[in-house]
């Protein structure tokens, strides 16, 4: 998670802290038994802490825990009748989780594994992921595609190839993407900006539901998205892996490998880790199941490094990355006024069928994206840890329209029609305390600077911005006590300085600044159910483009003008979320919420058309509603039969304009999934091999304002999709755990074969903004190859 | 809270040093080619000639585009000649005719017509054979009134059923018409 913040801040507000608290004797260790054949709990074991001579006997669920313990080295054993003598030495910190696993073989009696790990606190808002192989299988597509996975996210497409997400409903500037704990910034106003983020160095992606300012900062509106690396290893030794992957519609080829790597350095106690990483990306002309689409191709090639310093008292790591892609727009898409898009509307489908290539012409939307980062985090003796991270970021995103309006286009893509160039620091510095009278929590403040500009085109003005905040968040947690609590407020300014529209200037200086707060508990009902009430307002300045555009929007013939008086939007969620898990064959997740936004920013539809000598566009100004979104978001998982598991999950919205008295326009309609696994049994554990046939139904999307779209909305839709894999182990001891990352030697092959939309179905998506001109792709056949070693 | 405010300041200030150390981006403003004018010159079969304008000179957004009436004699042959020009930078008319001639296969001028108005036929061809409509002809009828609408087509298909409702629309105009 992004700590964010500012060293006088840490060090004015907790001087008295740090002294208090010198010796931390909070920490809590619990665990399990188990053996590991079966996965069965053990009970009557007994489990001491050599150290202070504490003992405990684990009950019939094979559980121990011990409170109240100091933290530091400590020395673990664990005895059973049958088993030899277990010991594991570990450094406790805070509240950490240990697993035994006894092995009753009658070859090797001895034979035990024993984890131990920090235990990551969970987040009282809702919040949900997506790692392992569940991730790995999703790969290849676009970020925005592989985060529809999870339940509440729908994307807002244009085309196949342009994927934002929408999380309940909200999107573009209203959802902050973090980036390897860095803040995303590029032009993510704009709706056919896609997220530059190459999802092949994700090793874990989250979204976080509602708003929630005071831990992320402003335009954390409807949730945040949470892309993590794999972290540096921390043991000596080198790994890497090779993820190859297929699609057949577009024929698109990836090809990515990661290769990481650590060394004890001479120096006592520091090692030194590395991981490079790289992607590249081809693909043609989509298919839909009656034509192909022109101009529909993509390239991609991205690249990281990572190098970082781990010694006992503190690690350092830099990480940089590149991201470029160029993507192709749908050619029979490309319009110049209404009555063009009434042509196409009525036609229904793109004058051509096309026939397949790999070109890539205009439209196209050429970006770059770098990132340099530095983080540096130092434990402050035994009451927390003090990280420091500067970034920078810069982002160029050029457009290329489909032609000059005269004179012969140059046949190598050198000049786009818009060009926007932004580059982003930011400065992010947290203490995190640890476990200090049942109170974890962390202080911290961020600065961060902007400047963009455009070059060419003029749509939006040039400005830079600037912008700080200073947060502080508190968690009270008493194990066993089923209640923990956690509260946080953020006090943030802004200051804006627009300069140039095009060639004129507009001059103007505003500043905005904003008090946001949270408050989250959770209630944990014995072993199997949990509750979790979060609260979190959140706030976002006017974007540039709604504060400042003026003219046509060519992909969506309309004319929209921006209002120079706009307020900030302020948005409190409220989020109830029930999980229940009986940790044998059943758990569900209800996650029901209501983010009501004062000042929310949207386009109104004017009376008068603007005439312009390409003729009449509808007239759209940026104005300020009160708007409130309610919703429910559920999953559910049960394994009916040993090897048969159903899984279903739904994302249910309702948006409201409260001034207008209508619905908002451009909101995900109803959409559920269900899904048929099954799970046979392998020969030997390495390998995993499972297949899954689901079904997802989107229902049409009825609630809308009248008489504000070019077209209604698409009818209702039912895709069928396939997916089955396995792993193998190839030589050596190759364990398969949740990140299919092998344990030890040995080197592992994961195989994903895929079908999306298997009976070819032609439908059309309410939130693609290309649903006028033509269906969504068909049929799409992949294969994924994934080998780690 | 005063506390708050010295932090605030150091913060703004750290901030300032950080956009301070950019560069000044050199501005290169793409002046790109606009249609500001749509001339029509009609021409009396075998008499004088009279032109009519659209005009937005202010491009899209504030003024709307200002057409003159075009006035023609009842049961009287025409031609018309179309001219598209960039009047925005004053002083500078600059023709625009010429390009959309040399580009003539992948440009379309079309023409409607309401109010009971006979529609031009299209006079000139492209380099395929296929029509252009720089060039066109009309005969008008009795007296009447309705308005013709003149529009340039980008990358038409000129071998659809009606190329007039493919391409992008580069140019789209009304003229109200009186014949007297």
């Amino acid at each position: 998670m992004n700590r964010i913040n500012c060293v006088f801040v840490a060090l004015w507000g907790l001087l008295p802290l740090l002294a208090s608290a010198q010796k931390d004797c909070h920490a809590t260790l619990f665990g399990t038994v188990t053996e590991a054949e079966t996965g069965e709990p053990v009970p009557f074991a007994e489990v001491f802490v050599v150290q202070t001579g504490q003992g405990a006997v684990t009950d019939d669920k094979g559980r121990f825990a011990f409170t109240e313990l100091c933290e530091g080295p400590l020395t673990v054993t664990c005895d059973h009748l049958g088993c030899s003598h277990l010991s594991k030495e570990i450094y406790l910190v805070g509240e950490m989780r240990l697993a035994f696993s006894l092995e009753h073989s009658s070859t090797n009696l001895a034979e035990i594994t024993v984890h131990a790990k920090a235990l990551v606190l969970p987040s009282s808002q809702a919040e949900r992921s997506l790692s392992g192989s569940k991730l790995d299988a999703a790969k290849g597509q676009t970020m925005g595609d592989l985060l529809k996975n999870l339940p509440g996210v729908t994307t807002l497409n244009t085309g196949s190839g342009i994927a934002k997400p929408v999380i309940r409903g909200m999107h573009s500037n209203r959802v902050l993407m973090l980036n390897n704990g860095v803040r995303q910034e590029g032009q993510q106003w704009g709706t056919d900006h896609a997220p530059e983020i190459d999802p092949y160095i994700a090793d874990k992606v989250s979204v976080v539901y509602g708003a929630n300012s005071v831990r992320y900062g402003a335009d954390a509106m409807g949730g945040v998205v949470v892309v993590e690396p794999r972290a540096l290893r921390s043991e000596p030794g080198m790994g890497g892996e090779v993820n190859l992957a297929a699609f057949g519609n577009g024929r698109v080829g990836v090809a990515s490998a990661m290769l990481d790597g650590n060394s004890k350095l001479k120096t006592q106690h520091s090692n030194l880790a590395y991981r490079l990483q790289g992607t590249i990306k081809r693909g043609g002309d989509v298919r839909t199941p009656g034509y192909f689409l022109e101009n529909t191709g993509v390239k991609e090639i991205n690249y990281s490094a990572a190098i970082g310093l781990q010694r006992e008292r503190w690690t350092s790591e830099v990480f940089f990355s590149q991201f470029f892609t160029d993507i192709g727009i749908f050619r029979g898409a490309h319009i110049g006024n209404l009555t063009d898009l009434q042509n196409a509307i009525e036609r229904g489908r793109p004058l051509e069928d096309g026939a397949f290539s790999y070109d890539l012409n205009r439209p196209l939307q050429r970006v770059a994206h770098y990132l340099l980062k530095a983080k540096t985090t130092i434990k402050t003796g035994t009451s927390g840890k003090l990280s420091l991270q500067y970034a920078r970021q810069f982002n160029r995103r050029g457009e290329f329209d489909a032609h000059k309006r005269f004179g012969t286009l140059p046949t190598e893509l050198e000049e786009p029609q818009m060009l926007f160039e932004i580059t982003t620091h930011t400065l992010d510095m947290a203490w995190e305390h640890k476990s200090w009278r049942h109170f974890t929590g962390s202080i911290g403040g961020q600065v961060l600077a902007q400047r963009n500009t455009t070059d060419r085109g003029g749509l939006i003005p040039d400005f830079d911005s600037q912008t700080a905040g200073i947060f502080w968040i508190e968690r009270w947690r008493k194990h066993p006590f089923p209640v923990e609590l956690e509260a946080g407020a953020r006090y943030d300014v802004r200051r804006m300085n627009i300069g140039n529209r095009g060639n004129e200037p507009i001059d103007k200086q505003l500043d905005f600044n904003n008090l946001s707060g949270t408050f989250g508990s959770i209630l944990k009902i014995g072993d199997h159910f949990e509750t979790r009430l979060h609260l979190g307002s959140a706030w976002r300045s006017p974007g540039v483009n709604e504060l400042y555009s003026d003219g046509v929007h060519h992909g969506s013939a309309s004319y929209e003008k921006g209002r120079e008086d706009l307020i900030p939007e302020r948005a409190i969620t409220t989020n109830l979320t029930f999980d229940y898990d009986n940790q044998r064959d059943f758990s569900t997740n209800f996650s029901f919420y209501r983010n009501t936004v004062r000042d929310f920013i949207f386009l109104e539809p004017q009376a008068n058309p603007v005439l312009t000598i390409r003729g009449a566009f509808p007239s759209f100004a940026y104005q300020q509603t009160d708007a409130r979104l309610n919703g429910l978001d559920w999953t559910a998982e049960w394994k009916a039969l040993k090897m048969l598991a159903f899984s279903s999950s739904a994302s249910i919205l309702r948006a409201w304009n409260k001034k207008a008295d209508d619905w908002l326009v451009l909101m995900p309609a109803d959409r559920f999934r269900f899904g048929l696994s099954y799970l046979p049994k392998a020969k030997n554990d390495s390998q995993t091999p499972f297949a899954k046939l689901s079904m997802e139904h989107v229902l049409e999307q009825t609630r809308v304002p009248v008489g504000q779209d070019f077209a209604p909305p698409p009818g209702a839709f039912t895709l069928f999709n396939f997916e089955a894999g396995t792993s193998f182990a190839i030589g050596g001891n190759g364990q398969h755990n949740d990140t299919a990352r092998p344990v030890g030697p040995g080197q592992t092959l994961f195989l994903i074969l895929s079908v999306q939309n298997i009976f070819n179905t032609a439908y059309r998506d309410y939130l693609n903004r290309l649903r006028y001109f033509s269906d969504e792709a068909g049929r799409n056949v992949s294969v994924r190859l994934k080998y780690s070693f | 809270m005063k506390k708050f405010k010295i932090i605030f300041a150091m913060l703004a200030l750290g901030a300032f040093l950080f956009t301070a150390c950019d560069k000044d981006d050199d501005h290169n403003q793409d002046e790109q080619e606009l249609i500001t004018t749509v001339k029509l010159t009609f021409t009396e079969v075998g008499g004088g000639s009279t032109t009519f304008t659209v005009k937005d000179l202010d491009g899209d957004g504030g003024n709307p585009p200002v057409a003159d009436e075009i006035k023609l004699k009842a049961n009287t042959a025409y031609t018309i000649g179309v001219a598209f020009l960039d009047e925005s930078k004053a002083g500078h008319a600059h023709d625009l005719t010429e390009e959309v001639k040399t580009e003539a296969d992948e440009h379309l001028v079309c023409f409607s017509t309401t109010g009971g108005l006979s529609a031009p036929v299209i006079g000139d061809q492209d380099g395929n054979g296929k029509p252009l409509g720089l060039e066109s002809a009309i005969t008008t009828g009795e007296a009447a009134t309705g308005n013709l609408k003149v529009s340039l087509k980008h990358l038409p298909n000129k071998s659809a059923t009606d190329p007039c409702a493919t391409g992008e629309t580069d140019v789209e105009v009304t003229f109200p018409v009186t014949v007297e």
